[in-house]
């Protein structure tokens, strides 16, 4: 079996809910996490004699997503039943759009393994969100707080054709939401979540072949995972001259595998049609141009300016610009120090490191910008040298709040050596003790000045200005 | 008191003749002694329309202003909801449920101190043309109780017609205030789709579903529909217009109108409805009405287009009847599914699960485009079949059915009584007001109404020409003998 003789093609549908004060279709509150059944209403549970009236800011956050990513924003949408019986779902349907969305088509561009790629979005559709069940140890219950959250779906081309791409896209689009503050995008919470479609084919193809569909999967891991698992099963499937059924799964993380949720044959037939209790949404283009005032600075227009303002590469400009939150604490750190360079590696691989064990990003933690400032600007006055800021960085990190400055004045240890009679005596001792090595030196052998340098800094602990060490043990070796 | 038209029971509250208990009292001991053998509602709410009438004495002594309807006794079909109080819509599945919050309209009545009398009877879920269809019992028709009420809204018309109240409440899907209304021999408004607030009325179909008012006279419908004809928030549908206001007969159409009626449409009428058609189209040219000939031939589809169009709303409308949240869960429920199943299965009616079938059919994949898709596009041609009639002419007289009420042995197969909405359907599908007015009586004494159709949004001018027309008639202000001794 050989892998490489096939190619996979993949679509997401991502589901984004929205971060509107209210429901989609009714004033009751959208908010995540009060006392379940809470923010309801009698529209919220579909008691009978209730009806529908659409939530003008939700529409307004989907054009907003729609001129973000270059669709076309359609001036006539609407909305449809979509007919399925499950206790989360009040009316049992949920009112989506599928002939006529409010947007078609767009892109977005992502960067994937070294490479900058465009994708293609088919649509996005405005639609109420269902409500959860809890499941108890006799009962199961119903919490309709969640029940009519507007969300958009997102709904990619057939366009990807690894993990690795399905990931990135669905990254850039969640950089796309956050920062047009459209969305909350939180993982946990269920408010940004995706189904995929995968199949594979032979390299030179251009047919689709059968696909599988995984639903409802809320981490990045999992959406990368679970596309790997169905590309692997799929091939190894055609390679044994077997056949792939149509079918929708869900992903087991416990198992690292999909489970079977329905055949083809047990598809449910939803029978869409149009809502009558709303009319159909029509915009002007003066309404929809209205809105592109609000538009911010977007990911990729942050990410030119990142590469040109900053002389960031492209790859640390991704880095740095995918996470709103993190390209602010960017800028702020800049606007404290002015060495770029350091600061993105400080923020990028030192402290990144550092907050990785603790799944959390710097912007999350309580190290402020002019912290992270402050310790470069000591390293390059000289105050501390680069290697004792490491371990005062470890101590920012587990002593939130206190600054640097703070840090080194209370640690002895950090403090820069600072008695150059002592220096000097330390060294006019390992240059006593190593004769060999000094006259190695002397022969040409530059090397071996590294390894008196490493002594000197094992007797200073590292504290000693190493320009100074440099210099003095010049000076000490030339009047030996 | 209980002959007086509602405006005339107004002007005595107001002037001081006549007290709102007083008038309670009346109502309230007519319904005791004639709707047990009508069974025109299903529930009186006798304490608390003694309350509100005291409120209301207390607000006139105390000088206080009042509604356009203060001392008005008024019923109400039992799909529209009222706080507090059961909405059954005469299903087994609803018959605990208590509505939390009042329909758009109950707030406009109530505002505008209207009495409440309490829930008529009706069709489940206001599916049916006699009234049969109720889990609760049958009503009878004030004019022969042998005879059906027609239906949905039969315990409205019933509870009009035995002067039980002065003005009631249904809703019209396909017809189900303007057959009854026939069938009883009042007079009924449904107004232009839109134009009265659907929030708190239980859906069937939606596209087509309207509420409007019966009561013997049009001035008392124009009363009413200053009250509750206006813009609300929380229906998409609802119309912007501004609140409804009754205009001048003679300052409209004075100087003349235009009839139109779509004679070979008529063909198939039996000889004694045509005759009485035939009269109150005399009635109308003899008010100053030129009389055309309009194509409405595409009504032939009429029936088959709505069927389709109704059930398939109506099987998702009442998709939310799943035993999950309110209603009547099935005791023999053990799994999820049987919830959904047995709930639903010991909850409806025949007609309602038939009606549930035939729109799941048609919406279904594999159907939908030979359907419910070819229906919405003959709802179109149908839309511009009238827009080009009224191009012609101020507003279309119709019939409302083949003949008067028939008995409860006659008509039981479901596709003959689909047959019955023929004339009536064509208004809901294109949302122009109609209304049903009486237009004389069969040989036998049963009353028969007739229709007219107005243009899109000319509610007002269509009722200036009701009223017009009941200066010129006297068949409205005819009693049923039976009862009222």
């Amino acid at each position: 079996m050989s892998e490489d003789n096939w190619e996979a093609v993949i679509g997401l549908e991502i589901h984004a809910e929205l971060n509107t004060a209210s429901k989609l279709f009714s004033s009751d509150c959208n908010r995540f996490g009060d006392e379940p059944n809470t923010n309801i209403s009698e529209v919220s549970v579909a008691l009978p004699g209730t009806l529908p009236v659409l939530n003008k800011e939700a529409v307004r956050k989907a054009i907003q997503f729609g001129l973000a990513t270059q669709g076309e924003v359609q001036l006539w949408s609407r909305f449809e039943r979509k007919s399925y019986f499950y206790p989360d779902c009040p009316r049992n349907y949920q009112i989506t759009q599928l002939e006529f969305p409010i947007v078609k088509g767009g892109s977005i561009t992502a960067f994937v393994e070294g490479e900058e790629k465009r994708f293609f979005l088919n649509r996005v559709q405005l639609e109420d969100d269902a409500g959860m069940l809890k499941h108890f140890s006799s009962f199961a219950g119903v919490d309709f707080n969640r029940a009519g959250v507007p969300m958009i779906e997102i709904v990619s081309e057939a366009c990807m054709h690894s993990a690795k791409e399905a990931v990135a896209y669905a990254q850039a689009i969640r950089s796309i939401l956050d920062y047009l503050d459209v969305s909350d995008c939180n993982m946990e919470e269920g408010s940004f979540r995706f189904d995929v479609n995968v199949s594979v084919r032979k390299k030179g193809e251009t047919e689709l072949r059968t696909r599988s569909e995984i639903k409802n999967m809320n981490s990045f891991s999992n959406l990368e995972q679970a596309i790997l698992f169905e590309i692997k099963r799929h091939i190894a499937l055609y390679e044994s001259s077997d056949v792939v059924d149509q079918a929708t799964f869900r992903w087991d993380p416990d198992t690292s595998r999909t489970i079977l949720m329905r055949t083809k044959e047990d598809a449910q037939d939803y029978r869409y049609f149009p809502d009558p209790d709303l009319l159909p949404l029509i915009l002007t283009q003066k309404e929809v141009d209205a809105e592109k005032q609000y538009l911010p600075e977007l990911p990729l227009d942050r990410e030119r300016r990142f590469c040109r303002e900053y002389g960031l590469s492209t790859q640390q400009s991704y880095l740095f610009t995918a996470d709103r939150k993190l390209a602010d604490y960017f800028e702020e750190t800049v606007k404290m120090c002015d060495n770029v360079k350091m600061v993105a590696n400080w923020i990028a691989i030192e402290f990144a490191g550092r907050f990785k064990e603790m799944g959390i990003s710097i912007w999350e933690s309580e190290i402020q910008p002019k912290d992270v400032g402050e310790l470069i600007s000591m390293i390059q006055e000289g105050t501390i040298t680069g290697k004792i800021a490491k371990s005062v960085a470890d101590e920012m990190v587990k002593t939130p709040g206190v600054s640097p400055k703070e840090i080194v004045k209370s640690r002895p240890e950090f403090q820069p050596f600072q008695d150059m009679e002592k220096l000097k005596k330390i060294v006019e001792e390992v240059v006593l003790e190593h004769p060999d090595t000094v006259e190695a030196i002397k022969n040409g052998r530059d090397r071996s000045f590294a390894f008196l340098v490493g002594q000197v800094m094992k007797r200073t602990r590292g504290s000693a200005p190493p320009e100074q060490v440099n210099k003095l043990l010049k000076e000490s070796m030339k009047s030996k | 008191m209980h002959s007086l038209s509602a405006c005339e029971l107004h002007r005595r509250f107001i002037a001081g003749e006549v007290s709102a208990r007083e008038i309670a009292d009346t109502f309230l001991d007519r319904i005791r002694r004639l709707d047990p053998a009508l069974g025109a509602y299903l529930e009186v709410f006798e304490e608390s329309v003694v309350e509100q009438a005291d409120r209301l004495d207390r607000k006139r002594q105390g000088k206080e202003s009042l509604g356009l309807l203060a001392g008005v006794p008024i019923a109400i079909k039992d799909n529209i909801n009222i706080k507090g109080e059961k909405t059954t819509c005469a299903s087994k599945f609803l018959e605990n449920f208590v509505a939390p919050f009042d329909a758009t309209l109950i707030r406009r009545i109530r505002e505008e101190d209207g009495i409440i009398l309490g829930k008529t009877n009706l069709d489940e879920f206001a599916m049916g043309t006699t009234c049969e269809n109720s889990s609760a019992h049958i009503t009878r028709n004030p004019w022969n109780t042998n005879n059906v009420p027609g239906g949905s809204s039969g315990g409205s018309a019933a509870t009009v017609a035995a002067e039980m109240a002065s003005i009631a409440f249904g809703s019209d899907t396909g017809g189900s205030i303007r057959l009854p209304a026939s069938f009883c021999g009042i007079s009924s408004f449904k107004p232009t789709y839109g134009r009265i607030s659907r929030y708190g009325l239980v859906a069937f179909g939606s596209s087509l579903d309207q509420i409007g008012p019966m009561a013997y006279r049009c001035e008392d419908l124009e009363r009413i529909m200053q009250v509750v004809a206006v813009p609300c928030e929380k229906d998409s549908t609802s119309l912007p217009d501004p609140a409804f206001s009754p205009i001048s007969f003679e300052k409209r159409f004075g100087d003349g109108f235009t009839v139109g009626v779509p004679w070979q449409f008529l063909e198939g009428l039996p000889n004694e409805t045509r005759a009485l058609f035939d009269r109150a189209v005399e009635t109308l040219t003899s008010m100053g009405a030129k009389v055309v000939e309009v194509d409405l031939s595409i009504l032939k589809y009429a029936v088959s287009t709505y069927y389709i169009i109704c059930t398939a709303e109506a099987s998702t409308n009442l998709a939310r009847f799943d035993g999950i949240r309110y209603g009547v869960r099935s005791d023999r429920a053990q799994t999820l599914d049987e919830v959904y199943d047995l709930s639903r299965e010991d909850g409806f009616g025949d007609e309602v699960k038939r009606r549930i079938m035939l729109g799941t059919f048609v919406l279904s994949s594999g159907y939908q485009d030979a359907y419910y898709r070819k229906a919405q596009k003959v709802r179109q041609l149908i839309i511009n079949k009238f827009n080009e009639a009224f191009s012609k002419c101020d507003c279309i007289a119709f019939p409302t059915s083949l003949g008067g009420a028939f008995t409860f042995e006659e008509k039981k197969d479901p596709l003959s009584l689909y047959l019955e909405d023929l004339y009536t359907v064509g208004a809901n599908l294109t949302g122009v007001p109609v209304m049903a007015l009486p237009s004389g009586f069969l040989s036998d004494g049963r009353p028969l109404g007739f229709q007219l159709f107005g243009k899109q949004r000319h509610d007002a001018e269509l009722l200036s020409i009701g009223r017009a027309f009941q200066e010129a008639t006297d068949y409205h202000t005819k009693r049923p003998k039976g009862g009222d001794k």
